[in-house]
């Protein structure tokens, strides 16, 4: 596993760097032991010696002179790898920090090593290597030529990975430099160290390791020059790794792999989920949808053996799975409203057919690399097609048949379109976020800390978005053609928001309108504070691999989309694979899963190896993969832990529990509160579903109604910023107030016809009475009825009957109304027979009286809002809480209510 | 949990005990910061209220007149005199001005973002907006620093009247406001979303409901002491209980529980009930209120506008607010500050007969007030047509820093954004000193 995954890093980086045992043949011994003789006369080296001394002495560092505005007047690259910076830095003409000719003289000399004067403090004695390192660098001539930057092969690290079993063991990593002309040296007290879990192993300046309090596994980070390499840190948890490791089933190659690392640690998987608990949470996290209660008793009685992934076919077939991952894709996509105005002249469209090109193709399986490429080589106009044409197309869309026409779409071109990505820099940092699972925005401003990325390799990856324009009006002779246009509409006058204003007027009157428009043109240039140049750009080099070429004419994305979609990339299938995973899992196998860096690797190789080879070899095929993770017995292990896992949160020894997405958690209320019949109706269609809404932005969240407030509440993704944390998935104490006692949720479970309350009422013909209605006001509490009511309700009976019999419709309609009226404030008029059936129960004295059918009525509410069935103690304080009601429908709405309020409704599990 | 990181590579939460003598040894921020504390420790803001005025008003009809400028910039409003010598502010500003003694002028505000969108997040959260990036609003921050996650409060630590521009941003979105949706009305009951019970409810139903929660609510029992969201939930389901069945929470927001002599200064106007409600929610334990009062967008008729429909009710409920404040001895400890998103241009514009004023960030005016500012000052100066500060100008992330030492937080300290990119409360202001002098 090691040294697989050490290889890849090596193909990755165009060097390789792997790390073997430490074998001493003339390797030169580290700096603190050559420079330890005071009369010692080596010229240290700028780039191998001097820069990284600086890193480990702190002078770099973003609160010293690493910071953006330096500190006393002297700044330094963060990280230290822009050497041709910080050597002109040293040598500022206007305030020199080295003088050759005195070199004792040098301030870089003088000033940390005098705490009254530095700002910094005392960072070194005069008396020690350091002082004689960069003494002897001053002495010697102060070089450095910046042409000939010295390429480093690899580093070799020993140990190539550590098992720990007792807290406060230690281990010394030693660290040696290859570089291309064959010099090895030991660079161990040069190197940055960190570690990714200092609870596991802790590390010093000097790659001295020593295990903490933790178990579990961990990897310390090994930075020098360019390089950037984890070593595996391992602390088992019991006594049972290895040989005494019980036997434990694994059904699939999932399980294997996952198995075989829980195997090291030690750690023994938690037994199989039950079915209840299984179908819930394959609902969830699979369609983002709570089965309905009918669902969840089917389920249970089924006893055929392959059930679980019969139903997992089945739910991959269900509407609601495409729209939920189209939601998932729309957000690390960044379908933003906001970011979308203007961008049309039909209002929210773009973010709808964004969300809804995504959605079908969901449907249909199209592989994900062709799905990524409708994105990614995005046109407006097909090939030859003239701008009228495209326009008229485009009106068309937005007429009738708009779903129809979004299937024929070939591309999607909105990606493109957002307002605030139309820059090369922040294009750069989105697509790599998107399609990529990469954070390089670091290496915007310095050598990315966690990975091989310098400035320049941004800046040039940043060139490949130049070639890409969205625009209000076309280029060329196009140019022309929509002046003509708009003269036509009689709206050539018009400008900005008054023009937008008559174009949608003009569209919605059936009008062809000219439509802003996607189009490509020759890459320029990027430099390093993202300004593209005038001249188009022959080459550049995708973050510092694959140097591609352009030719004149070229569609820069493609190749781009062709490195992405090769067998080969190492980002592109993985970071699709590695979502999909944390979908199930809480975690992805790389966390944050939008975080594949060489500083953060995967918490179980092999196994994202193994999937994104399956997913590659199937041909993108996003349902292979959905099935490969979620037919293992991994995915359906239950929740509770045993003593080995329960520490476990990122080798999927359990399930972890976890607060449902926003708008699975809005839709769930909706669907708990539901009559059986509405509860299909969400299933079937995503009209009304919050997993079905397009748009996103911290704007719409913020709309503060019905629609928006819970979706807010709960954390949907504003799709701001390219991370995964524009997502909340935390608990907040708004939320619990939401839950208890938002007028959305009053509402919903109180709603007519549609609500499962009502259906209770009907069904029982128990009035809808009692406290908490959502649309009650004075009149909503239960008053005493007049004498006459049972009288007075007759005569309203025979006046409906006989209104009915002349054909009066308004008069029936009124009466009904009023019939309403007086059912909603008084209960019907023999509700005193219906309401309060009493049983005598001289068996249990605690029981005054008994509502019939309670216990059926308390299992449905388990099953819709738990998706189980209760227990006999739950059933009984339920059954009890409805009997001692004074209002049986109030009763019943309390246990809804207390339901939809436990943590088990809204965690899923 | 996930593993943010720095860009040094320090975990967020190694941060705290890294502190100064860490792997990096002294960390010069930590120094600077000590040379901070004796002021930080001297300030005397514990709650705040940010009057947010989208739109952008005027500064040359209201804080900052030039009398002596040609007349198509001056304007139809001459300039009164204050209850401090030598400050004149609008005539249309009354009741301000015989309090002007309570609140500090800045004028000569300056920053560069003309649109709505951007420029109110720039003065809403003290820092040039960035697109890779969410800010937070002051309100979250406040909150965040303001308040013990642990403690069980009964009123929410941050409320806004009715919504407000301040988002939690990526401090995420536990410090989000809670909005109440609404501005009261007068002699109405009020009452806002998911706090006060609504429906008919009673405590006795709810406490009954609660209570059957209690009972079935046991699934997760043995696992919710490993597990850090089922332990936060158990926190906030305590917290949701007290403040949905307080009497104390339902009475912060009910304003009709004010003596009718103190009640009336404000106003039955939306702004002036709403300044009335957020000095009642800062005396009940809120940590911060926004009130948002908007319509200053004058690009037509700028003069009636101001004249007859914004400035009256500007007038007399921000005076109360001040003046009810200082009354009710709450201004010592409540920062007042008061901002739209930009000033408007100088020049009046002729498209309308009586002329209106555009967009115009480089020259605006605040007001801050409370919390050890020295009231009754005018900081800052515009040239002779205000059309750009006279001197280096203030800038909105000056007045944020000024803000913040007010309340007694440290505008450099550091937090994490969710992709471990290390970002200061404030990034490029400095406390304007003379505020509190």
């Amino acid at each position: 596993m090691k040294s697989r995954f050490l290889i890849f890093v090596g193909l990755m980086m165009g060097l390789s760097l792997i790390a073997v045992s430490l074998e001493a043949v003339d390797t030169v011994p580290p700096l603190p032991s050559r420079f330890s003789d005071a009369n010692i006369d080596e010229v240290p080296d700028f780039q191998k010696h001097v820069v990284p001394l600086l890193s480990r002495l702190g002078c770099n560092g973003r609160a010293c002179h690493g910071s953006f505005q330096g500190r006393g007047d002297f700044r330094l690259s963060l990280f230290g790898y822009d050497f041709a910076a910080d050597f002109k830095e040293l040598n500022d003409p206007d305030s020199p920090r080295i003088d050759t000719a005195d070199s004792e003289d040098s301030l870089l000399l003088t000033m940390p090593t005098d705490a009254d004067i530095h700002g910094g403090g005392k960072r070194f004695d005069p008396a020690g290597w350091e002082y004689r390192v960069l003494h002897n660098w001053i002495q010697g001539g102060a070089a450095f030529d910046g042409d000939n930057v010295a390429k480093l092969t690899r580093l070799e690290i020993s140990p190539t990975e550590i098992q720990f079993s007792a807290t406060g063991e230690a281990e010394q990593l030693t660290v040696v430099a290859v570089w291309q002309d064959g010099l090895r040296e030991d660079v161990t007290p040069l190197v940055r160290f960190t570690t990714n879990d200092d609870v596991i192993a802790a590390v010093d300046e000097n790659g001295l390791i020593t295990a903490g309090s933790g178990t579990g596994d961990t990897h310390v980070v090994v930075a020098y020059d360019k390089a950037v390499v984890p070593i595996p840190v391992l602390r088992a948890v019991g006594k049972l790794a290895g040989r005494r490791y019980p036997k434990v089933e694994t059904p699939t190659r999932v399980d294997e792999l996952v198995v075989e690392k829980l195997r090291k640690l030690g750690i023994v998987p938690a037994a199989l989920s039950t079915d209840a608990e299984f179908l819930r949470r394959l609902s969830l996290d699979l369609t983002g949808t709570l089965p309905t209660a009918t669902a969840v008793e089917d389920f249970l009685a089924d006893t055929s053996k392959d059930k679980r992934s019969k139903k997992i076919d089945a739910l991959l077939e269900t509407p609601a799975y495409a729209a939920w991952w189209a939601t998932k894709l729309c957000d690390f996509t960044g379908n933003n409203d906001q970011q979308l105005t203007n961008t049309s002249p039909v209002r929210n469209a773009p973010g709808e057919i964004w969300y809804r090109w995504i959605e079908q193709r969901l449907a249909k399986n199209m592989p994900y690399d062709e799905l990524a490429a409708g994105i990614i080589l995005a046109t407006s106009r097909k090939p030859n097609q003239s701008y009228v044409d495209y326009c008229k197309e485009m009106t068309e869309l937005h007429g009738d048949d708009r779903d129809h026409k979004i299937s024929q779409m070939e591309t999607m071109p909105y990606y493109w379109a957002r307002r605030e990505f139309r820059n090369p820099p922040e294009r750069a940092i989105s697509f790599a976020y998107a399609f990529m699972g990469i954070r390089i925005q670091c290496a915007q401003c310095h050598k990315h800390p966690f990975d091989v990325w310098s400035k320049q390799d941004f800046a040039e990856f940043s060139s490949f978005f130049s070639g890409v324009v969205f625009g209000n009006t076309p280029v060329g002779e196009d140019r022309t053609v929509y002046q003509n246009m708009l003269k036509d509409l009689g709206i050539s006058k018009l400008r900005g928001g008054e023009l937008r204003r008559e174009l949608t007027n003009k569209i919605r009157a059936g009008e062809t309108v000219p439509f802003p428009m996607l189009y490509t043109r020759a890459p320029r240039k990027v430099d390093e504070n993202g300004r593209s140049s005038g001249s188009p750009l022959q080459e550049a080099s995708i973050l510092g691999g694959n140097v591609v070429r352009f030719e004149r004419g070229q569609d820069v994305r493609e190749p781009l989309m062709q490195w992405l979609r090769s067998k080969e990339n190492p980002y592109f299938a993985k970071a699709f694979v590695n979502r999909v995973w944390a979908n199930y899992f809480n975690v992805g196998i790389v966390d944050p899963p939008d975080d594949l860096s060489l500083a953060n690797p995967p918490s179980n190789a092999a196994l994202l190896d193994y999937l994104t080879q399956g997913f590659l070899d199937h041909d993108f095929d996003i349902k292979w993969l959905q099935r490969e993770i979620i037919n293992s017995r991994t995915y359906q292990l239950s929740w509770q832990t045993n003593e080995t896992n329960q520490a476990d949160d990122r080798n999927f020894s359990h399930q972890v529990p976890r607060r449902l997405p926003a708008e699975v958690t809005v839709d769930a209320i909706a669907m708990a509160t539901a009559s059986d019949q509405e509860a299909q109706r969400l299933h079937a269609e995503m009209k009304g579903r919050a997993i079905s809404i397009a748009s996103s932005s911290e704007r719409f969240l913020q709309g503060n109604n019905s629609a928006t407030f819970g979706l807010m509440v709960f954390g949907r993704s504003t799709r701001e910023s390219s991370c995964e944390c524009d997502r909340s998935d935390d608990p907040t104490l708004l939320q619990t107030v939401y839950l208890q006692n938002d007028q959305d949720v009053y509402r919903l479970l109180d709603r007519r016809n549609t609500g499962w309350l009502y259906q209770v009422s009907q069904e029982n013909k128990w009035a809808m009475t009692g406290v908490g209605r959502a649309n009650n006001s004075s009149n909503s509490t239960s008053k005493k009825p007049p004498a006459n009511y049972a009288q007075l309700m007759q005569s309203l009976e025979k006046r409906i009957a006989y209104s009915r019999k002349q054909g009066n419709a308004a008069l029936v309609k009124s009466l009904q109304e009023r019939r309403r009226m007086y059912v909603q404030r008084f209960g019907p008029p023999n509700s005193a027979d219906q309401e309060e059936p009493v049983e005598d129960n001289s068996n249990d004295e605690n029981i005054v009286r008994r509502v019939l059918g309670a216990d059926e009525i308390v299992k449905q509410a388990y099953l819709r809002t738990l998706s189980r069935y209760p227990n006999e103690q739950e059933l009984a304080k339920c059954v009890k809480y409805i009997n001692e009601s004074e209002d049986t429908i109030n009763g019943v709405r309390g246990v809804l209510w207390a339901l939809l309020n436990t943590k088990e409704f809204v965690v899923n599990h | 949990m996930t593993i943010h990181k720095t860009c040094d590579g320090v975990r967020r939460r190694d941060f705290l005990q890294i502190g100064a003598t860490g792997i990096a040894g002294v960390n010069l921020a930590g120094y600077l910061s000590m040379a901070q504390a004796d002021e930080l420790a001297a300030s005397q803001g514990k709650n705040a209220i940010f009057v947010n005025l989208p739109g952008g008003p005027s500064h040359m009809d209201t804080f900052d007149l030039k009398p002596d400028a040609p007349v198509e910039f001056r304007g139809t409003f001459n300039p009164i005199k204050t209850n401090v010598a030598g400050i004149e502010i609008s005539e249309h500003l009354p009741k301000l001005a015989q309090c002007a003694d309570k609140y500090v002028v800045l004028r000569g505000v300056s920053h560069t973002l003309g649109a709505h969108r951007l420029g109110s997040e720039y003065v809403n959260t003290g820092n040039r907006p960035l697109a890779s990036l969410e800010y937070p609003g002051y309100g979250a921050v406040v909150t965040k620093e303001l308040t013990q996650s642990s403690k069980i409060a009964d009123v929410p630590p941050f409320v806004a009247i009715p919504r407000s521009a301040q988002q939690a941003g990526f401090l995420g979105v536990q410090y989000a406001p809670l909005n109440t949706g609404a501005t009261p009305r007068p002699g109405q009951p009020f009452s806002v979303r998911g706090v006060t019970l609504g429906n008919g409810l009673t405590v006795n139903e709810v406490t009954k409901r609660q209570n059957l929660l209690t009972d079935l609510d046991t699934v997760f029992k043995k696992a919710e002491q490993n597990n850090q969201l089922l332990k936060g939930m158990n926190e906030f389901d305590k917290q949701a209980r007290a403040m949905i069945t307080s009497k104390a929470a339902r009475e912060a927001f009910d304003i009709n529980r004010e003596p009718e002599s103190y009640a009336k200064k404000f106003g039955t106007t939306p702004f002036g009930m709403s300044c009335l409600l957020a000095t009642r929610l800062v005396g009940a334990g809120v940590k911060f209120v926004t009130v948002s009062y908007g319509g200053w967008d004058t690009h037509r008729d700028n003069f009636t506008t101001l004249k007859t429909r914004q400035l009256p009710a500007f007038d007399q409920g921000l005076a109360a607010l001040f003046t009810g404040l200082a009354e009710k001895g709450l201004l010592e400890s409540t920062v007042v500050y008061v901002t739209g998103e930009f000033g408007r241009t100088p020049k009046i514009n002729t498209r309308t007969a009586e002329g209106g004023r555009d967009h115009y960030p480089r020259c605006m005016f605040m007001l801050l007030a409370g919390g050890g500012i020295q009231g009754g000052q005018v900081i800052g100066k515009s040239d002779a047509k205000a059309t750009a500060p006279a001197d280096a100008g203030i800038s909105p992330d000056d007045v944020a820093a000024t803000f913040y030492q007010a309340m007694g937080i440290d505008h450099t300290k550091e937090y994490h954004s969710g992709t471990g990119r290390p970002i200061t409360i404030v990034r490029n202001g400095t406390p304007i000193k003379q505020a509190f002098a």
